[in-house]
């Protein structure tokens, strides 16, 4: 018999929503450090304006990741034994904390709201996505986390 | 409101209230030399605005041997007043283009900003007002229809110049008419759309009505659309009222407005807007004489070579150029009117210097401005320290019954003043005259 995977309690149509969801803040934040350093390299206002707005963009769909990480984390007690799992989001918590204050810095007007602080900030976060990111494809891939078997479960 | 704009809200103050520091005394930032405090750049700026209940039955405050009276109201956004020489005033009702979002911040900025605003719709029109001996409103007309913008107004013997916000118009006027239906002709295209960040184009007439001054403000706070969206913003255009052709008179004005010739030495004097988001005493907002030719630093640099840490390219070219304004009227207080008082009317304490209409702040814990002040003036330079004429457009619960924007001088002497939010015209008078 074929021992059963941890579960994603927050599923839709079949999908765990976390896993699904989870890459667009990545790739917004990635995104933000990249136009930042842009900025930097051009004192063009545009790509601190994109940087602005992948920054916001990545916030919001934050939340649904977060719910549904939570809503997880919280509905499987397999997945709580685990201990990346922890790291995996209290690592992740940092990343948004410190990019909802990289999105007030970015709200100042013009130079400053991106170098240096900004700048750092997007690094920062984008070190920490790394990690914890990586940490995250093992939970699905090692842990098999939210991963269904062939007889439906 | 709903729970997640509450929360918003509360994180909000939460962030503005970790972070700044405690406003100083605004008189420390008055005068010849206002003290300046190190930088402080916010993470969420404490964004304090009055909140709007109408006048009722409460009235503004002038002080003994002054009494003011609404002259007219119900309007729709009076910004800026002119005074025909047959004693008929002209009132600018108008208010800014939409601008597009170029960044999230700007949803919260223009919702702030609402909530300083009437909700009445601007008119953008100008209204011809005529007025009896008693000073008393006779009649109403709408003089000019389906402007766009305007805030500027000059007459130069049959030519009226009206400044919409991109554009200076030349309307022929007739003494005594009280509508003009004739079509404009354009004098010269001025930096308006799509950003049009400071919109107000202030306007006045040389003595030989051979140049007119046109007030340009910046496209933004500071540089944050870029410094091409700047391209012959935050200055002072010279326009040749024979051909339209134009020269910029001064430059690094961040806003300039009430653009006024000192009659005792015919030197051109505005108040200028300066820049957001150093702090709540950063940077004040200033009275000037305007030197022809001169560079009075926005964006690099404020109150002459003070650098600004959020322009880049940086120009140390420029900023060795810079002089500091005449005379400081502390931050943010965001004076939009200027007359010299020319009049009799008043008491003799008010003759010769400058009253200043003061709209108010937005970005500090502590309000400043909301009111109109006189500014002594002796041999064309200010003698001393500003006095309030004009308060109580806050009350005591700090909530504005109105905001003071132009102001100008009608041909019995009577101060008249616009009060945006109150949508009404306030005259103030001796107390024992009309």
């Amino acid at each position: 018999m074929l021992r059963d995977n941890p579960r994603a309690t927050a599923s839709l149509a079949g999908l765990p929503v976390h896993s699904v969801l989870a890459p667009v803040p990545i790739v917004c934040f990635v995104g933000a450090f990249l136009t930042d350093i842009a900025y930097w390299r051009t004192a063009a206002m545009q790509w601190a304006n994109f940087s602005a707005w992948l920054l916001t963009g990545g916030l919001v769909v934050s939340i649904f990741v977060v719910l549904a990480g939570l809503i997880d984390f919280f509905g499987d007690r397999r997945i709580r034994g685990l201990s990346s799992a922890w790291v995996h989001g209290l690592g992740n918590g940092l990343a948004l904390i410190l990019s909802i204050w990289n999105a007030f810095v970015h709200s100042r007007d013009a130079y400053t709201s991106v170098v240096p602080t900004g700048l750092i900030l997007s690094g920062v976060v984008v070190l920490i996505l790394l990690v914890t990111g990586s940490i995250g494809a093992r939970l699905v891939f090692h842990h098999r986390v939210g991963v269904r078997l062939e007889n439906g479960r | 409101m709903n729970r997640v704009g509450a929360s918003v809200l509360a994180l909000a103050v939460a962030l503005a209230a970790c972070g700044g520091p405690k406003p100083i005394d605004p008189r420390r930032q008055m005068g010849a030399n206002p003290y300046l405090p190190p930088i402080h750049q916010y993470l969420m700026p404490p964004m304090h605005v009055a909140k709007i209940v109408p006048w009722g039955s409460a009235m503004p405050s002038v002080p003994a041997g002054l009494q003011v009276k609404a002259l007219a109201n119900g309007l729709k956004n009076p910004r800026s007043l002119y005074v025909l020489p047959n004693g008929d005033i002209l009132v600018a009702e108008a208010d800014g283009p939409k601008g597009p979002i170029n960044r999230p911040k700007e949803f919260v900025m223009n919702w702030v900003e609402k909530q300083a605003h009437s909700k009445t719709k601007a008119g953008n029109r100008i209204l011809l007002f005529r007025t009896d001996d008693a000073g008393a409103v006779t009649s109403r007309t709408v003089f000019i229809d389906h402007l766009h913008s305007p805030f500027g107004m000059v007459l130069v013997g049959n030519d009226l110049y009206v400044a919409d916000t991109d554009e200076v118009l030349r309307f022929p006027y007739q003494t005594g008419e009280t509508s003009i239906t004739t079509p404009s002709v354009t004098l010269t295209e001025l930096p308006g759309g799509p950003i049009d960040h400071h919109w107000t184009k202030s306007l006045t007439a040389s003595h030989d009505g051979s140049k007119l001054y046109a007030g340009v403000g910046s496209n933004s706070n500071i540089t944050e659309n870029g410094i091409q969206a700047e391209y012959q913003r935050a200055a002072i255009w010279e326009i040749d009222r024979a051909t339209g052709a134009h020269r910029l008179f001064a430059t690094g004005l961040r806003n300039p407005n009430g653009l006024q010739f000192e009659p005792q030495t015919n030197v051109l004097w505005a108040v200028v807007n300066e820049r957001d988001e150093l702090g709540p005493d950063l940077v004040p907002d200033y009275l000037t004489s305007v030197k022809d030719g001169a560079f009075y630093g926005w964006p690099y640099s404020y109150y002459g070579q003070h650098l600004d840490p959020r322009v880049r390219p940086q120009r140390p070219d420029l900023v060795k150029t810079a002089i500091p304004p005449d005379y400081a009227l502390s931050s943010h207080v965001a004076p939009l009117g200027l007359v010299f008082y020319t009049g009799t009317n008043l008491p003799a304490a008010y003759h010769g210097g400058a009253f200043v209409g003061e709209h108010g702040s937005w970005d500090r814990s502590i309000l400043n401005g909301y009111k109109v002040v006189y500014i002594p003036f002796s041999n064309g330079r200010p003698a001393g320290m500003p006095q309030d004429v004009v308060t109580g457009f806050l009350d005591s619960k700090n909530e504005a019954h109105g905001r003071p924007v132009g102001l100008a001088v009608d041909t019995r002497g009577g101060l008249l003043i616009a009060d945006d939010v109150g949508n009404t015209v306030w005259r103030v008078t001796a107390a024992d005259q009309p």
